[in-house]
């Protein structure tokens, strides 16, 4: 899986469960202030990169650092490294 | 203590018509049925009645994807009829005191599609990981009041009345005590409910729900006729506004009826049979508190599914109380049962008839049926001023309900 596969899985995720509109997601966009996530959509993103990308991510302790879309991206291209 | 006055002041709906309370009226006016086969439930085995009366969702993605998120499909419908309530009610909730506004709204149960959705996901592989976060608000059984307090951002009240088929009357009864009492200003009442094979599935085991009429929808339920054979689920939302008396003349609004009396009874006798005794107990104590005698009601909107059992007793409850002096329909040949939703969507339509004045016949009804005969059945539209009267409401549980509203 390339690290663009990785954006787009993950945009896709964000633009299906959470309606939020393509041009808003920019590698440098809060998940939080920006894109207007909450404590409960976590749960949800989680449950959705989860089902995505085929891997289990809830108890990694890397997600309670993740702030950025970036940091996102990584985050599942480092598990998905570890994976394989 | 001297107790507050309670008005109705605005309605709003869901129903299986559609949006909007017009779309309901328009229905009724053109006697139309919104029963349909319903693709898809022939997959499931054991489940005989095929019919029912759904809702053509609409609008839904105008609610904030964060408000909607914890809302299963009751919830959507509650929502939309209380923006619809509080519209016609004039009520402009900025502007409001909004710990004096509150909710009580009723359902059987919590959304019965998240339900299934969660032990379909859940289950198979003993599987929690694939549950998302907002799966319980929509399961819960407060789910709906919750979601319309949620979504209109109320402070006040927050209840639910859980009574299956009478959820939406206790709903409206609660909140009528909670006015009369002066604890809060002004409450959206009513119910919701939502329609899935599972929920005409737990009648339809029980010999309660229509079977014959698989391929000809449009013929059942059939209240009070000599061919009815069972109920037909439909699903939706009423909400009601209750405002105290004073509040609502100071603002000079439009007020549909004044609450005069309410009154729940259970039979105690069986968890599924209606009992004629405790409905007569339950309609006499409502209009006792209404000081209403029975000849001064001019229309009974029964409760009346269509099961075979349950149309006999209210027919008999009814005629021992009024004999055929009033006159009596029901809207469930139309739309359906919409269950927890229905004291509410009829109570909604009850009001409108009294407005304009038209009182609709029970869709369905042919050829009365000789055990629910000696009451003034309603079998063609009578124009007819109408200025008190009765909505029934009838649950599982043994559980009776009975309102009275009076024309100011």
């Amino acid at each position: 899986m390339t690290e663009q596969d990785i954006i787009d899985k993950t945009n896709k995720v964000f633009e299906e469960s959470f309606e939020i509109e393509k041009e808003r997601l920019v590698p440098q966009a809060h998940i939080f202030t920006d894109l207007g996530l909450d404590s409960l959509d976590i749960v949800d993103l989680i449950v959705a990169l989860q089902s995505s990308f085929e891997v289990k991510i809830r108890n990694e302790e890397k997600v309670r650092d993740i702030r950025t879309l970036q940091d996102l991206y990584q985050f599942i291209s480092s598990i998905k490294a570890e994976k394989e | 203590m001297s107790l507050k006055r309670v008005v109705i002041t605005g309605i709003g709906m869901v129903s299986p018509f559609g949006n909007g309370v017009p779309a309901l009226m328009k229905g009724l006016e053109e006697g139309r049925s919104a029963v349909r086969f319903m693709e898809g439930w022939d997959e499931y085995n054991g489940l005989h009645s095929l019919v029912g009366a759904p809702v053509d969702m609409q609008g839904e993605m105008s609610i904030p994807r964060q408000k909607r998120r914890s809302m299963g499909r009751m919830s959507i419908f509650a929502a939309q009829a209380a923006d619809e309530a509080l519209a016609d009610a004039g009520i402009t909730l900025a502007n409001e005191d909004l710990w004096r506004v509150g909710c009580v709204v009723g359902s059987t149960m919590g959304s019965a599609k998240s339900i299934n959705d969660v032990f379909e996901t859940m289950l198979p592989d003993k599987d929690l990981s694939k549950l998302n976060s907002t799966m319980f608000f929509q399961c819960m059984s407060h789910t709906a009041t919750v979601n319309v307090a949620q979504y209109l951002g109320l402070n006040g009240t927050v209840m639910a009345a859980s009574a299956a088929c009478a959820s939406a009357l206790h709903a409206i009864g609660i909140g009528y005590d909670l006015i009369r009492l002066g604890r809060q200003d002004v409450l959206l009442c009513g119910g919701a409910e939502e329609l899935h094979p599972t929920v005409t599935g737990s009648f339809d085991i029980l010999f309660a729900t229509s079977t014959k009429f698989n391929d000809n929808p449009q013929k059942t339920p059939r209240p009070f006729d000599r061919d009815r054979d069972g109920l037909v689920c439909g699903e939706g939302s009423g909400i009601l506004v209750l405002e105290e008396y004073e509040r609502a003349i100071s603002r000079n609004a439009t007020i549909y009826a004044e609450v005069t009396g309410f009154s729940t009874t259970a039979s105690g006798v069986h968890v599924s049979q209606s009992n004629k005794e405790s409905m007569i107990t339950c309609i006499r104590q409502a209009l006792g508190e209404s000081g209403v005698k029975p000849e001064d009601v001019d229309y009974i909107n029964a409760h009346a599914t269509a099961t075979l059992q349950g149309d006999q007793e209210e027919a008999e409850a009814i005629r021992d109380i009024f004999g055929a002096s009033v006159p009596v329909s029901c809207l469930k040949g139309n739309i359906g049962h919409t269950l927890g939703a229905a004291g509410a969507i009829e109570l909604a339509a009850t009001l409108k008839m009294m407005e304009t004045g038209v009182i609709y016949p029970t869709h369905n009804l042919e050829n009365v049926s000789q055990d629910c005969e000696g009451i003034q059945h309603v079998m063609q539209p009578i124009k007819k001023q109408v200025n008190t009267v009765l909505k029934n409401g009838f649950a599982f549980g043994g559980i009776n309900a009975a309102l009275v509203c009076k024309k100011l």
